[in-house]
């Protein structure tokens, strides 16, 4: 099959950027979205050109590290996958695909296609975490977890932190983000002694960065490759209406 | 050098709590004095990284990724093993000890397999109090399931994600440090060298990724997580930058290589669907548990694979392996595939797969069971292959997965470098010719977080005196110079051969020759391939853009340059061990069936290959002395 | 201090204020309406027995009116209300300045498939109504309450909606409150911390008929009053 691709090239986060065209063609339906870039990067090398620059690693949709907006939509057109699991077959063969990077200001663009997604590291740091160290932990079966309690924390730890939630949100705001991690602990016992200090800290982080407000448009539930629930935004509200009135300074 | 493993005195069972007693440790108020720097932030890594840091060194974290949470641990899908023994059926330390070392086929240092054995129970307390969402019964306790190579429920899974939710775990513990300031992370960083000063490992050259910027870092030791390089094979189940450009950077200033050509296969990953292809997804080994691999008794086989009926279907594992059956280790598995797929009996329009079918255990769990035990594996079937496994068996197909091989370390996790440590699959001792599955989970966790932080303390304290390492010594010159030049010497090829078609070709060689089988006609021909492909690397590889900011074809190049040699090493160490064991399986050493022959007399040792004069490989040997278990032909049938 | 700092600030406090703000509003709305809808009770009705046998419409509307404007603690309720709906509305601008700022470069292409008009469109549907709502307020409650040149109300609304692009207007206001208390009222839900899945499902649907029954009650008042 043919396409053709509108990429965005952008040397860094100074300058600025435009979509340069590519036409692609031989391509199998069996490709992978990623692969299909890899064949064009093959060609710019040989071409002698500056090849376009992405974010990818595990290519199996775990590790969060793939990026792009395909044609307006986070991770390409199929809602719930990752990029490099993306495949052409979702596409059809002429099509035109403009290609962009992940956009919210908390997210510089480092070239072309490449952010910087360190902003969410940080919103992790700021709490994101239980504090045992190594070798301070309790026999593991001393504290029985409802198995539903353990499942729906799951469904929240699940997150990947690849910002596609950011990169769809007309408000670029980080909420799910957040709040699957917000969610994810307050929901074990192990993560009780902290809770309401690490909602705090890490929405005031989330504000910090850069990220915008939630408006509830549940455009980020419907993008995220591990459907974390929009309800872990309210229940991250819950958390934080909580913890400021009742924390102590 | 002579190879000292320096394994503790005293019966098996009691070393490391011996170690452990007379090591030497450093005074709290002398760690801040210390520095340490970390390679890779994955489960090995960024446990050490967050341990290290926890007990008060300063230390430095560097990895390629753009965030810690994204390191290859997080591919990681069926769980983790613990001789807990929550299920009753018989487990302990001795008998998970005993599993892993048939499973290894009797070719690990026991003394690692032990401690390994007796620090799981802790790490399963460890990760829960991390919150990991483990899998529980519904009474609230945890729960288990089994995996290929035993015959106990010792694996702790958080559904298929059981690597992620443990990576996410320790990275949240090193962002934790990140915070309070003990760990300072180096991200998008990449080590091109060590630094040796006056023979001991002082620091690390890296380079910034994004802004092309070649740094120098000093420390008083350093520790390398940096996992395996199955990425050799072009088509792995390894992510794309996984590299072993660190190990063999390593390893040319003086770190021993040991078992280098010790690659799992890994039997259920997802067959290639055409050339372009870039990696192989894997399947996670538990859904073998109840999943049946087989394919079809007759070659010509037209009849889509439900309207099959049981009789002209080949369940091959049960038949070969009885007692097993589906859960024999990964290289049986994978051999066992290829020996029908090679027989012409492979299915898929190329003929390259076999059937994994859980029409049996749908109808005796029902579908809802298989969903929560299963479900998030399927979907991820579904979407890179648009086939619904419910309704028709998964096509599987082995896959280039872990390297058991990998820096030669003793019992302290110290390499031939004195200060360079390696923890995790980047070293070598723990699972000998192959590696039992939820192993590797479990080895690259304690290794980071219980038993480097214990050892390196006995290095380390020679260091309280020793002060701040400057970097401003010829050492580092030299060493930042050479890193340097094979920059520049990368991007002045120029060619017309892209770097990744290069790549694809030595992952050819190396599949079919230096993978699931292995014969010597088919070495020595791979020898001479790989030195051609190096050669033609070198005048003709397609590199464009330059060293100033971001350039990943500069990155590929770099690290295809370090696959071209260690192919070369893989290949040797192979040929030169003529016997089969575990995953290196040699045609030329094979029972009349068609099982791996072992020779205990000749080759019961680990071969540690040194780089000598900087031209070619001397080897070394660990004998491996069991003391505690009879080495035995390793059966599962 | 954390209160104060965490309750109406960051971008979950902001929030707070407006689902706490809009809710109020809401609830007034419910207020208004009972009192619009004497306008179209039949003549049938009267005289109304328990309410001093108000005669006709026309008297009584007056007479609720004139109750609304000179009971006291009415009055105080009428000032939170104002306050509310200036809180919601420099809330609202604030947290779209901060979300404008938080955006990068536009997207060449824009998908809007995930998610609903409406939701997107709170602050277009909110300034049609803060412009519908002075001018409803220059209307009646500047010439009745404040200037006070008016004292027959129920002749002034009926005047009002003699005229057909009045309607017109008042159909275009109430029709953006409908869609604005749609997706308002569930929003303000999530963002106070509602999160049990069964609860949000109801309030959801709640939402959604509230929202059409209130528009459409609105929305009958001027259309009948222009035929009458």
């Amino acid at each position: 099959m043919k396409l053709t691709l509108k990429i965005w090239r952008q040397d860094n986060a100074k300058t600025k950027g435009k979509l340069v065209s590519y036409d692609l063609s031989d391509l199998s339906s069996d490709m992978s979205f990623l692969e299909m870039l890899d064949v064009l990067n093959e060609q710019l090398a040989v071409k002698g050109e500056r090849v376009v620059e992405f974010d990818h690693d595990c290519r199996e949709g775990i590790c969060g590290q793939c990026s792009l907006v395909i044609n307006g939509q986070a991770h390409g057109p199929e809602g719930h996958y990752t990029t490099c699991q993306t495949h052409l077959r979702s596409f059809k063969d002429g099509e035109t695909l403009y290609v962009e990077p992940f956009r919210a200001n908390a997210f510089p663009v480092i070239r072309d296609l490449k952010v910087d997604r360190t902003s969410m590291d940080r919103i992790i740091q700021s709490g994101g975490y239980i504090s045992s160290f190594t070798g301070m932990a309790p026999e593991a079966n001393s504290t029985p977890i409802h198995h539903d309690i353990a499942e729906s924390a799951f469904d929240s730890a699940a997150c990947i932190g690849c910002g596609a939630c950011v990169a769809t949100c007309k408000n670029s705001s980080a909420a799910l983000f957040v709040s699957a991690k917000v969610g994810h602990l307050a929901k074990l016992p192990q993560g009780q002694v902290e809770r309401m200090e690490r909602v705090i800290a890490m929405v005031t982080t989330h504000d910090d960065e850069g990220f915008g407000s939630c408006t509830h448009t549940g455009a980020c539930a419907m993008v995220c490759p591990q459907e974390v629930q929009l309800l872990d935004i309210a229940r991250m509200n819950f958390e934080y209406n909580r913890a400021v009135c009742l924390v102590k300074d | 050098m002579a190879l000292n493993a320096k394994i503790p005195a005293g019966p098996l069972k009691d070393k490391w709590q011996n170690y452990l007693a007379k090591t030497r440790i450093v005074n709290p108020a002398n760690r801040k004095k210390l520095d340490v720097i970390v390679v890779g932030g994955g489960l090995s890594g960024g446990g050490a990284a967050a341990s290290l840091a926890e007990l008060g060194y300063n230390v430095k974290v560097f990895f390629f990724q753009d965030s810690a949470r994204r390191s290859h641990s997080v591919a990681a899908q069926g769980g983790v093993n613990a001789a807990k023994n929550y299920k009753n059926d018989g487990d302990n330390i001795y008998r998970m000890f005993y599993d892993t070392i048939k499973g290894g086929d009797f070719r690990s240092r026991e003394a690692n397999v032990y401690r390994m054995a007796e620090v799981s129970v802790d790490l399963i307390d460890h990760m829960v109090a991390q919150g990991v969402p483990f899998g529980r019964e519904y009474g609230g306790y945890l729960s288990n399931r089994s995996f290929g190579g035993v015959l106990v429920s010792r694996t702790f899974y958080a559904r298929g994600q059981t690597g992620q939710q443990l990576l996410l775990a320790t990275y949240q513990a090193m962002m934790k440090q990140v915070k309070v300031g003990k760990l300072k992370q180096y991200n998008r960083h990449e080590i091109l060298d060590i630094v040796l000063v006056n023979g001991k490992a002082r620091g690390i050259i890296a380079r910034n990724l994004d802004t092309g910027e070649i740094s120098r870092h000093a420390a008083h030791a350093v520790v390398f997580g940096t996992g395996g390089f199955g990425k050799i094979f072009y088509l792995s189940t390894l992510a794309m930058n996984s590299n072993g450009s660190a190990n063999w950077r390593a390893h040319k200033k003086g770190a021993y290589f040991a078992n280098p050509s010790w690659t799992q296969i890994h039997p259920t990953a997802l067959p290639q669907s055409g050339e372009h292809q870039s990696k192989l997804t894997l399947m996670s080994e538990s859904l073998r548990n109840d999943g049946r691999i087989w394919v079809p008794k007759n070659k010509d086989e037209q009849r889509s694979p439900g309207d099959i009926p049981d009789e002209d279907r080949d369940y091959y594992l049960e038949r070969r392996y009885p007692a097993f059956g589906n859960l024999v280790p990964r290289d049986v598995a994978s051999r066992a595939a290829k020996e029908r797929m090679d027989a012409g009996y492979g299915v898929g329009s190329l003929k390259n797969a076999v059937y994994l079918d859980f029409k049996t255990a749908i109808e005796r769990l029902g579908e809802d069971t298989i969903k929560e035990r299963y479900g998030n594996l399927f979907t991820m079937y579904e979407k890179i292959t648009a086939i619904n496994a419910y309704k028709e068996p998964m096509k599987i197909s082995p896959a280039a997965h872990f390297s058991m091989g990998g820096l030669w370390v003793d019992y302290e996790l110290q390499t031939s470098i004195p200060g360079l440590f390696a923890v995790g699959e980047a070293n070598f001792a723990d699972h000998g010719a192959n590696r039992l599955g939820a192993n590797s989970l479990l080895q690259a966790s304690v290794d980071g977080n219980f038993i480097l932080p214990n050892t390196i303390s006995n290095y380390l304290a020679d260091d309280i005196r020793t002060g701040s390492i400057s970097t401003d010594t010829p050492e580092f010159d030299d060493a930042e110079k050479a890193v340097k030049d094979q920059v520049e010497k990368l991007l002045a090829i120029k060619g017309t051969m892209p770097v990744d078609q290069i790549h694809r070709r030595l992952g050819k060689i190396m599949f079919k020759e230096v993978a699931m089988s292995r014969n010597e006609k088919g070495m020595i021909w791979a020898i001479e391939e790989i030195r051609k492909l190096r050669k033609e690397f070198w005048e003709n590889a397609a590199i464009s853009g330059d060293e100033k900011g971001p350039n990943s074809e500069l990155e590929k190049a770099g690290r295809l340059a370090d696959y071209l040699e260690i192919a070369e090493l893989m290949t040797v160490d192979a040929l030169n061990r003529k016997e089969s064991c575990g995953a290196h399986f040699r045609e030329d050493y094979q029972t009349e069936d068609g099982e791996a022959m072992r020779d205990d007399k000749n080759y019961m040792y680990s071969s540690a290959w040194e780089w000598e004069n900087g031209k070619e490989w001397k080897e070394h040997k660990e004998p491996l002395e069991f003391t505690e278990v009879t080495p035995t032909v390793r059966s599962y049938k | 201090m954390a209160i104060k700092k965490g309750l109406f600030k960051t971008s979950v406090g902001r929030k707070n204020l407006m689902a706490v703000t809009g809710l109020f509003i809401v609830f007034f709305l419910i207020i208004h309406l009972i009192g619009n809808l004497i306008l179209i009770i039949p003549d049938s009705f009267f005289p109304i027995e328990f309410w001093n046998n108000v005669a006709n419409q026309h008297d009584m509307y007056n007479a609720y009116s004139h109750f609304l404007v000179h009971f006291w603690p009415i009055t105080i309720v009428a000032w939170v209300l104002y306050a509310a709906i200036a809180l919601h509305i420099i809330d609202a601008l604030l947290i779209t300045l901060n979300n404008w700022k938080a955006k990068g470069e536009k997207y060449a292409v824009i998908d809007n498939s995930t998610s609903t008009w409406i939701s997107r469109n709170m602050g277009l549907i909110g300034t049609i109504i803060g412009i519908f709502i002075v001018m409803h307020m220059v209307q009646f409650w500047l010439q009745y309450k404040v200037l006070k040149i008016e004292h027959d109300l129920y002749n002034l609304v009926l005047e009002t909606f003699k005229i057909w692009w009045m309607v017109v207007i008042y159909e275009i206001g109430i029709i953006a409150l409908g869609f604005h208390i749609v997706h308002g009222i569930e929003s303000a839900h999530r963002s106070l911390g509602i999160y049990p899945k069964k609860i949000m499902h109801i309030i959801k649907y709640i939402a959604l008929y509230f929202g059409l029954v209130m528009a459409l009650l609105y929305a009958i008042i001027p259309i009948i009053l222009y035929f009458k």
